[in-house]
């Protein structure tokens, strides 16, 4: 018996490997794969291996996402959603006082200053003034409610559509859904400046559904590309030196192959190979913001905010899917006392990054095809936190987590700019005026991408899941 | 005008007075023109015959009045007792229609006709056949599936017909022996298809040692093989792999996958370490197992209930509950743990996914809400004991001292804290008394939160103290020698109160008996003369002072105290009394601070026994609680609201066999499912295995044999298989594994006929081999091979850096698994999902793979170690390190073009600079490495 390695494997030539030979690069067989992919997606319903884009379920409105994460809840009464009625009531109790994480007191009005902006006359506070330039693109939801006055299972909501159970991330639904545009970049990226949010990475996981689809995470805190993506470089030897190297293990392959034909597996990674040869300088491209001229630099701001927003834009110009730019580690924006110092710092860092980036999706034509969404976990009480004997807070200058009702925004996508929807009660407590359920929101997000929420579905355990369970409602009426 | 009626309706319920308008006046031509196509439309296609949601249909008049989970759905004439209209306006908990809300024109009607009596006409009206009752329909399906779904009647066994006479001649005699083998073969024979030839022994000697082991074959022992590649030869190899600890350990991890192994608990509060510090004692017991091929009905028994067993096991057997006990723990929620274990053990081990069932029957699958809750009571029997229990000695000598030294003093300034809090709340409680006394006759308003309020010099009462104050006060009666006055005077107005209490006083006179009332008592109120109640209070409170205890502002006792100090002692000073909690209860009054702080010390002690030196191994086990208990169902599975109550039992499906009532019931639960005849252990067993060994599944939904499951490709051959593993096997792994192996159709090459790959090009008939990627633990440990530094001799202990290659040149089963940070190159190369069963890994092919394969620096270091090993065995002679390089990673030599485009490669790289440490056999090394070969077995 033949001992010969390659003895059993039939050294017939593939039509691709008979392209390799002859010339044709492997550029050419990333190509044709990814035609492939893409034709055969729309053919075969077996559950997506690949980031390969597939089709939607319809035309959809938007084709990424930027979710603004101020994580921490920040305080709607003091951003978006206006309360005269706090002042009328300011050191006294309010008639409805609903339970929330801790102890509050009397109304608290808001310290800072609304005024009326663009022609929609959308009202915002003097915290979001370059956000409010762009006030008649947005969508202001002022009727958000979730579930629970919690950090943890109202990040899990909001990110998950379940506050408890491991479920995939809505990123990773969409990129499950539609896997993405560019292959030479991740599909879901999280950036989160100095570490992870609350709950960490289960805010983008992809629990059942393929690691594929989980977020990569990016912290946005380090300056040198090499340190926001991993492996984007070699460690020692430069691109000159390793592309050498790359063209022996290609020439290994294309032998390896050509015994092998007919093998989509060895097909695929070889095409795998290939872009993720040129992702190491794509991605280190995306996410090098120093290519970008000063004057942009000086809009968004040298810093954190700056520096995320700014890729984010990036990213999304590049045809990333999803971005989440969380606010920073642990819940910044989570203000139960000195909320007037505290809120008024964390929008200064934000403020000006949101609107540059607003502007440039404006000035790129990218606006219209992506949904941007800023807000939190939940909003804030209208009523003082009380120290006590259930918190650490030392004097009566905050507000309590509000889960009742709070305010998002959003922007591009489609959405109906320029206008408010919803409404909570006279004080800011509680959603009153078309309520909209964490999960509505999602079903919306989801319709904006062309994915219907209950059919966007994945087999596991015996049932079809999908992110909004068995809720969610598409609410039409923020569509223009 | 009708909507303002209807509105009015829903708030008085009086709609008996209402007459509905003249629409409603033919109600058969109104109902079928107005109602029945709204129905249709915007109901039934989750609530009609083929789809109830909640239990709900709305095809019928009955399906109306009977409803769902949560009772009628249609309170005809009464809208606002009307559960549907509520859901369509969007007023009660639940909304429909999920797609969006109805127009306002359309609720009106549905309105206007629950008003007008819901009348209906034609199908599903009254007239029509009774809609059978939930239980009924339950019980109909349940016997339905057991006689007609394959997977719910036990597997026999079957013979396979002889080989066809258009089988190849030349194979004939290796496919003729084995049943496994005709069955395949008759397969093939079906579809006009012959078997793919046998694989070259070099492929076939690196696929043996990869599938058995995890572990490439060095060169040398593929060598050895290919020269002398004969049937005794291999089964001697077969036999001698099985044995091998290697073998253990590469299938330990699948079964890790399964048992949804990791080594934390998940996210954890503040100070929370989510470290499990024994998982790994569930590993290894798992590796243990699997080496000593512990017949499968017994490692299942074990795992999950060797606590039950009698007469008891040996210790260490108890690290096999770690099956159960190393999920996430969902930060603490009983029901989402309780959840977590029974799909572990329904799907998991039964292929059955009775984990749907948990907020109503189940849809598809026969598994009412009832079988579902009958397992939800073994589990909520059961508890994970407060300390750990030991299964193996402590090492000896000082470090074991100092472990057990510092876990004292751990665990005392545990207790000291914990009698500070003690001591802090108590105190505070004895200082404010008086506001006790007033809260519980006087409550002040409570805000939304239901808090109890806080005092102005920022204290707040306790709602432990005031329960504990109210439940003495409030049966006192008026003649109680302490309280009476108390009791007598709370209900009173401010200027009554003074009177009263004068007339109290001028009552008993100047020498009262003491039992009529404490002279304590009467001289705090002649001293004091309070005149309102906060007066009053006041009093009680200096009272409580006087005798609280010496630590918490009050005073010792003495010797002989008098008898009326020593009656007020005893109802407001000891522990047990009102502000005098027990100790137990001290962390009830922590502040926020001293409850971070009593998490941090517990913490501490949990690093302790994870972290330091010199503790024992123990077992992450279960044991049952005291009383076991049993559950109610949860309707819609909310834990609030109750249904009815269920015996422990198991699933109807499977028999309905109640467990033992006085433990958890976990015993019987494990033998019922090794039990010879239950059908689905051995075939979920059986097919699992196989699925690893052939890369596709006999079942291509393993976790799922249920009605929606996929049906087997190779009916009989399942069956038969499963029936010879318990009957023939006696339920041994290793018989299994070999039963495979050495059978020709695991043998065949991957390499398929192009008439094969079209007409068969999933291979759903096993006509060749599949070509497989290595999971990610096999292709670090081959990076660990391929360098020559991995060390097999270590096995076993505590996890460490799963991505470390060279301070860890251990087995990656070895790296510890943070279930909330799974690293993201693991994830990148599919690894299981901690936190659910996982019987086949999915397998995705992104560029990301290969942007890791190119860079990482677990590649970058395994290529240096290679050339470092390369020059110590071929020094510096380009040709012999070659030969050495493509022998250390590929375990074989390079063919002689391979050799020639090497050395041209190797000649001409040099005109681009490298750091001295990543030269050029550093590179040859990881471009080999990079390789296609080196990631795939054929």
């Amino acid at each position: 018996m033949s001992c010969d390695h390659d003895s059993a494997h039939a050294p017939g030539l593939s039509r691709r490997a008979a392209l390799h030979r002859t010339g044709l690069g492997l550029g050419w067989l990333a190509a044709a794969h990814l035609l492939d992919t893409g034709s055969r997606a729309a053919a075969a319903p077996a559950p997506p291996t690949s980031l390969a884009t597939r089709p939607p379920h319809f035309a959809p409105r938007a084709r990424a996402v930027i979710h603004i994460f101020a994580n921490g809840g920040p305080s709607h009464l003091d951003t978006f959603d206006r309360k005269p009625r706090l002042e009328e009531y300011a050191g006294r109790e309010i008639p409805t006082h609903l339970p929330t994480e801790r102890r509050t007191g009397a109304a608290l009005p808001s310290p800072f200053r609304f005024t009326r902006h663009g022609e929609s006359g959308l009202e915002v506070s003097e915290l979001f003034p370059a956000v409010a330039r762009h006030a008649d693109r947005l969508l202001v939801v002022r009727s958000m409610h979730a579930d629970v006055p919690n950090h943890e299972p109202s990040l899990m909501l909001m990110n998950c559509g379940d506050a408890r159970l491991v479920r995939p991330s809505a990123g990773a639904w969409v990129t499950y859904g539609l896997g993405t545009e560019n292959q030479n970049l991740p599909g879901f990226v999280a950036m989160c400046p100095g570490g992870y949010p609350i709950k960490g990475p289960e805010n983008w996981r992809s629990a059942f559904l393929p690691g594929a689809f989980q977020g990569t995470y990016v912290d946005t805190k380090k300056r040198s590309v090499e340190d926001l993506v991993q492996y984007v470089r070699h460690p020692l030897i430069t691109p000159d030196a390793q592309r050498r190297q790359f063209d022996l293990t290609a020439a290994l392959d294309r032998e390896h192959l050509a015994a092998r034909p007919h093998d989509p597996q060895l097909e695929a990674r070889l095409v795998s190979m290939e872009l993720a040869w040129r992702m190491q300088f794509e991605a280190g491209e995306a996410f090098d913001v120093s290519r970008e001229p000063k004057h942009v630099l000086d809009r968004y701001g040298d810093d954190v905010q700056g520096r995320q927003m700014l890729i984010a834009r990036r990213l999304v110009e590049r045809g990333v899917r999803y971005v989440q730019v969380w606010h920073g580690e642990g819940q910044p924006w989570d203000s139960h006392e000195k909320l007037e110092q505290n809120h008024r710092r964390l929008a200064k860092e934000s403020d000006q990054a949101i609107g540059a980036l607003l502007d440039d999706l404006v000035g790129l034509g990218l606006l219209e095809s992506t949904l941007v969404l800023w807000g939190g976990e939940f909003g804030r009480t209208p009523t003082v936190e009380l120290p006590g004997s259930g918190t650490d807070v030392k004097e009566p200058s905050g507000r309590d987590h509000n889960h009742h009702g709070f305010t998002v925004w959003l922007a591009g996508g489609g959405v109906k700019g320029g206008t408010v929807y919803g409404a909570t009660d006279e004080f800011g407590f509680k959603a009153v005026d078309k309520p909209v359920h964490v999960h509505d929101l999602q079903a919306t997000m989801l319709h904006i991408l062309g994915l219907d929420h209950t059919k966007l579905t994945y087999r596991h355990s015996g049932r079809d899941f999908r992110l909004t369970d068995v809720h969610g409602t598409v609410i039409k009426e923020m569509l223009a | 005008m009708r909507t303002a009626v209807s509105y009015l309706v829903r708030l008085t319920g009086a709609a008996a007075f209402v007459v509905p308008g003249p629409a409603w006046a033919d109600a058969a031509r109104d109902f079928e023109a107005r109602v029945r196509p709204l129905l249709v439309a915007k109901c039934q296609e989750c609530h009609g015959a083929k789809v109830a949601e909640a239990g709900v249909r709305l095809d019928s008049r009955r399906g109306l009045l009977q409803g769902g989970d949560e009772g009628p759905v249609v309170v005809p004439g009464d809208a606002g007792k009307s559960r549907l209209i509520a859901a369509i306006r969007h007023t009660g908990n639940v909304s429909m229609p999920p797609t969006g809300r109805l127009s306002d024109d359309e609720i009106r009607v549905l309105e206007e006709w629950v008003i007008a009596g819901a009348p209906w006409s034609g199908p599903g009206g009254d007239e029509g056949a009774p809609s059978p009752s939930r239980a009924e329909e339950m019980a109909e399906r349940i016997a339905t599936a057991r006689a007609e779904h394959w997977a719910f009647t036990a597997p026999a066994r079957h013979t396979p017909p002889d080989l066809a006479p258009t089988f190849p001649d030349d194979m004939r005699e290796a496919w003729q022996a084995a049943p496994l083998d005709r069955f395949i073969a008759t397969g093939l024979t079906a579809a006009g298809l012959a078997p793919a030839p046998p694989a070259a022994p070099r492929d076939l000697v690196r696929r043996l040692f990869y599938d058995l082991t995890g572990l490439p074959p060095t060169a040398d022992e593929a060598d050895a093989f290919c020269a002398n590649p004969s049937a005794a030869a291999y089964l001697a190899l077969v036999d001698r792999l099985l044995a091998s600890r290697e073998h253990a350990e590469h299938w330990a991890r699948k079964w890790l996958d399964l048992a949804r192994y990791a080594d934390t608990m998940g996210y954890a509060f503040d100070a929370q370490s989510p470290l499990y510090p024994f998982a790994w004692t569930y590993r290894d017991w798992v590796v243990r197992a699997l080496h000593a091929d512990l017949p499968y009905d017994r490692f299942v028994t074990l795992q999950l209930a060797a606590d039950e067993i009698t007469p008891p096991v040996p210790r260490e057997d108890l690290a096999a509950l770690g099956f159960l006990t190393v999920g996430r723990s969902f930060l603490g929620n009983t029901h989402d743990i309780i959840d977590d274990r029974i799909d572990l053990v329904t799907r998991g081990l039964m292929g059955l996914t009775a984990a749907c069932a948990r907020c109503h029957d189940h849809k598809y699958e026969p598994i009412s809400a009832e079988d579902y809750y009958a397992l939800h009571g073994i589990f909520a029997s059961c508890e994970i004991p407060e300390e750990l229990p030991v299964i193996g000695d402590p090492p000896a000598g000082p470090e074991a001292e100092a472990f057990a030294q510092k876990l004292s003093e751990l665990r005392q300034a545990l207790t000291d804290h914990e009698a500070a809090v003690h001591v802090r709340g108590v105190r505070e409680a004895v200082a404010h008394a008086a506001d006790y006394f007033l809260e519980t006759a006087r409550p002040a308003k409570r805000g939304g939160d239901h808090r109890p309020p806080q005092l102005g010099d920022g204290y707040d009462l306790e709602q432990l103290v005031l329960d504990r104050l109210t439940r003495l006060t409030a049966k006192a009666e008026a003649t109680h020698p302490i309280l009476g006055p108390w009791a007598a005077l709370r209900g009173l107005a401010d200027g009554e109160i003074g009177p009263r209490l004068e007339a109290l006083v001028a009552g008993w006179g100047e020498a009262p008996d003491p039992q009529s009332v404490n002279p304590l008592v009467r001289a705090e109120f002649i001293s004091a003369r309070p005149s309102t109640l906060r007066q009053l209070a006041e009093a009680y409170g200096r009272l409580v002072a006087r005798v609280a205890p010496e630590w918490a502002g009050g005073t010792a006792p003495v010797p002989e105290e008098p008898a009326e100090l020593a009656t007020l002692r005893k109802l407001f000073g000891v522990e047990g009394s009102p502000f005098v909690v027990p100790r137990a209860d001290a962390m009830r009054l922590a502040l926020r601070g001293e409850s971070t702080e009593h998490r941090r010390k517990k913490q501490e002690i949990t690093k302790h026994f994870a972290t330091a030196p010199g503790g024992p191994p123990r077992a992450m086990a279960l044991v049952d609680r005291e009383h076991p208990i049993d559950s109610h169902v949860f309707v819609r599975g909310n834990p609030a609201k109750h249904g009815p109550q269920v015996g422990r039992r198991l699933p109807q499906v499977l028999g309905g066999t109640a467990v033992d009532r006085n433990s958890s019931g976990r015993l019987d639960l494990a033998r019922a499912i090794v039990d010879p005849a239950n059908p689905l252990t051995a075939r979920v067993l059986v097919n699992w295995a196989w699925t690893h060994h052939f890369g596709r599944g006999l079942v291509e939904t393993p976790g799922d044999l249920g009605l929606r499951g996929a049906p087997p490709s190779h009916p009989q051959l399942l069956d038969d298989l499963a029936r010879r593993f318990i009957d023939d096997g006696k339920w041994s792994l290793r018989w299994l594994h070999r039963e495979i192996v050495t059978s020709a159709a695991w043998r065949q090459t991957s390499a398929g006929t192009a008439e094969a790959l079209a007409r068969d090009p999933d291979n759903r008939l096993f006509g060749r081999a599949n070509r497989r990627r290595l999971e990610w633990e096999s292709w670090r440990d081959s990076l660990l091979a391929a360098a020559g530094t991995l060390d097999r001799s270590r096995a076993g202990g505590p996890g460490v850096d799963p991505l470390a290659l060279t301070s860890m040149p251990r087995r990656s089963l070895y790296g510890s698994l943070d279930r909330q940070d799974v690293p993201g190159i693991m994830r990148v190369f599919d690894v299981a999902n901690p936190d659910t069963a996982v019987h086949v890994r999915s397998h995705t092919t992104v560029p990301q793979q290969s942007l890791a394969v190119l860079n990482s620096p677990l590649v970058v270091e395994a290529a240096k170690q290679v050339a470092a090993r390369t020059a110590r065995e071929a020094g510096q002679d380009p040709d012999k390190q070659i030969v050495a390089t493509w022998r250390a990673v590929l375990s074989r030599s390079p063919t002689e073009a391979e050799r020639m485009l090497a050395r041209g490669w190797l000649a001409g790289i040099g005109d681009v600079p490298v750091p001295a440490d990543f030269g050029s056999s550093e590179r040859l090394a990881q471009a080999v490495l990079a390789s296609a070969e080196f990631q795939f077995i054929d």
